[in-house]
């Protein structure tokens, strides 16, 4: 991902509108032509990872700087995780700490406070569900096309 | 609380509990002290705490008389109410209320007593359970002012509310004997509250009147519940703020037991602009820290709010726990659905030609609910949107909308990392609609060969 990383490091103008979908989908089938062209044809899984990666990576490029969670995305990326997924999902305990839950979800939930750990949450969950709207978009339209 | 849970003085949202248990309470209480339609009503009114007050009335006129009879339907306590109250007094309850025999002194105890509806219940509390429902022809005076005894030993630090009796009696059209009393409560004063109430009779006294005196009564029934902790300086505070709010709220008086906390609180709301404005409210306390606490509450549960738009199918769900639980869920079901999709992305048949213009074309459809009228057309803005800053990739748009490939649009894909500023102005023509006439510009030019659009640095120009 580092063609992705090095190309675009524009914060988002307006923050506050959100991310711009259009802006969201062009990064992300850029990274994943990206993946499908350098990936070899055989480590499916491998794949499947970078192009989560390649997800979450637009999402925070998409979303800029100015929110917590796609910095702490980024600066996950940029140091390599040695976490297979960028998001790691963990069992949250609803038992439990339901804030602590929280912030083992959201990215860079972990410093926050909770009235901004609220914030970024509302803000991670746009930008995941467009996320997930585009990329069911894509597999609409390949399958669409035909095997 | 029970059905009737018009939120009249919000009281119910935070101490519902606290108030249901102590209600009972307060109409055991209450039925033995009438002593006079008019005290009766003051009575009846400021024992039923905030929480009897659910019962939301349209005048104040018809308020007292309503909730005493709304109140039998929620408690089995105020059942026998019911029965309590014979005759209604003329033309202002259209239930009946007791006749009691007028004492003075009762007055005056009795007036002390409904001083402390609007605060903590405790002692109200203490003294229901012991107390009994009699029938008021039973009731003798002595029966009656040893139980008032007892409900002054147990009260002690309950809050004042002269203010409240006044206004609420004065909305009653009652003030005769009630000024009497709330001069009278002036002199038997308990604990630490004796200057509060001064302070708040001779406020509501010269402040505008009926409604800012009930207001304040029911500002401070409200926030007092909230916290107890009280001081001379954040009385007078909140009784300023509660007087200049509610000078204004000259509606039906009952109506502003309502709207005057609310707007006395929105007010507060409003001038804080900062973490420095807040405003303390009349009962609360004025400790940096609880006010700074409470406009984190408010912030907390204005993003709860927000999250409970966010997420589909929370706008049902009430409480924090609860909502959170959803939150997580959400974020979590998200997630695996990012993961899901691409591993099937990456089963997906590698064909790199993502067909960007089919799928923008749908997503920008989806989104701007098909505003374009055609596919076409929209496909026609894509390309300007995109690629309009950079007048080669304008061209290269133009020419890959002229002659589609899966070459060009590799190359497509591939210049986009070229573009550096490409990215603001394609925002802002995605914000505005200019398409159309960046499109026609670019027709104007000469779509030049590919190789020279892949060679072409960004000029960065800007519309």
């Amino acid at each position: 991902m580092d063609s992705e990383n090095s190309a675009c490091g524009n914060p988002n103008p307006n923050p506050t509108l959100g991310p711009s979908k259009l802006m969201l989908a062009f990064r992300f089938l850029r990274a994943l032509s990206l993946v499908h062209r350098t990936t070899p044809a055989s480590s499916r899984t491998c794949r499947g990872r970078r192009i989560e990666r390649a997800a979450y990576a637009s999402m925070a490029y998409s979303a800029g700087t100015g929110r917590g969670w796609s910095r702490a995305v980024l600066r996950r990326l940029h140091h390599r995780a040695r976490r297979r997924a960028v998001a790691p999902r963990r069992l949250s305990t609803t038992a439990g700490n339901r804030a602590e839950a929280l912030r083992q979800l959201v990215p860079g939930g972990a410093g926050m406070d909770y009235c901004t750990l609220l914030e970024e949450t509302a803000d991670y969950i746009k930008c995941l569900s467009m996320q997930v709207e585009l990329m069911q978009g894509i597999v609409d339209s390949s399958s669409s096309y035909g095997p | 609380m029970e059905a009737k849970e018009n939120n009249q003085f919000g009281l119910e949202e935070s101490h519902g509990d606290h108030i249901s248990s102590h209600s009972p309470g307060a109409v055991g209480f209450v039925t033995p002290l009438t002593s006079s339609p008019i005290l009766s009503a003051s009575m009846v009114e400021a024992f039923f705490t905030p929480g009897l007050w659910n019962h939301h009335t349209s005048s104040c006129t018809m308020s007292f008389g309503e909730s005493i009879n709304c109140v039998p339907i929620g408690k089995p306590v105020a059942m026998s109410n019911r029965g309590m109250l014979p005759s209604p007094p003329p033309g202002e309850f259209p239930h009946s209320l007791p006749h009691f025999p007028v004492d003075s002194g009762l007055i005056e105890r009795a007036a002390r007593l409904s001083c402390f509806g609007g605060g903590s219940f405790r002692g109200i509390s203490l003294l229901g359970p012991s107390q009994s429902m009699t029938p008021p022809s039973g009731a003798s005076k002595d029966a009656i002012g040893a139980r008032v005894q007892k409900a002054e030993l147990n009260v002690v630090s309950l809050p004042v509310e002269h203010g409240t009796i006044k206004g609420i009696t004065m909305n009653n059209k009652r003030d005769r004997s009630i000024s009497h009393v709330g001069t009278s409560n002036n002199k038997s004063r308990e604990g630490n509250f004796c200057e509060e109430g001064q302070e708040r009779h001779t406020g509501s006294a010269d402040a505008a009147g009926n409604s800012s005196s009930s207001d304040l009564g029911a500002n401070k029934r409200r926030k007092a519940t909230e916290e107890m902790e009280k001081e001379k300086d954040q009385v007078l505070r909140g009784l300023q703020s509660s007087t200049e709010t509610t000078k204004d709220n000259t509606e039906t008086k009952c109506k502003s037991y309502k709207h005057s906390g609310k707007n006395a609180k929105d007010n507060s709301e409003a001038a804080k602009e900062g973490y420095v404005h807040v405003r303390a409210q009349r009962g609360q306390a004025t400790n940096s820290h609880s006010l700074a606490e409470r406009v984190r509450r408010e912030k907390i549960s204005e993003r709860m709010k927000y999250l409970q738009e966010l997420v589909p199918g929370c706008s049902k769900v009430t409480g924090k726990a609860v909502m959170l639980d959803e939150i997580i869920n959400y974020v979590q079901s998200l997630q695996r659905q990012v993961e899901f999709l691409s591993m099937k992305l990456a089963a997906v048949n590698p064909q790199l030609d993502f067909s960007i213009e089919g799928l923008l074309a749908k997503n920008l459809l989806h989104s701007h609910g098909g505003s374009s009228s055609a596919a076409g057309f929209s496909q026609e803005m894509i390309y300007p949107q995109v690629y309009s800053s950079q007048q080669g990739l304008a061209h290269a748009g133009i020419s890959s909308m002229l002659n589609p490939s899966d070459a060009f649009r590799r190359t497509l894909i591939t210049e986009i990392p070229m573009a550096s500023g490409y990215k603001e102005t394609s925002l802002q023509m995605h914000n505005s609609w200019n398409e159309q006439l960046v499109m026609q510009m670019a027709y104007g030019a000469n779509p030049p060969l590919n190789s020279q659009v892949i060679n072409r640095k960004p000029d960065g120009f800007t519309i």
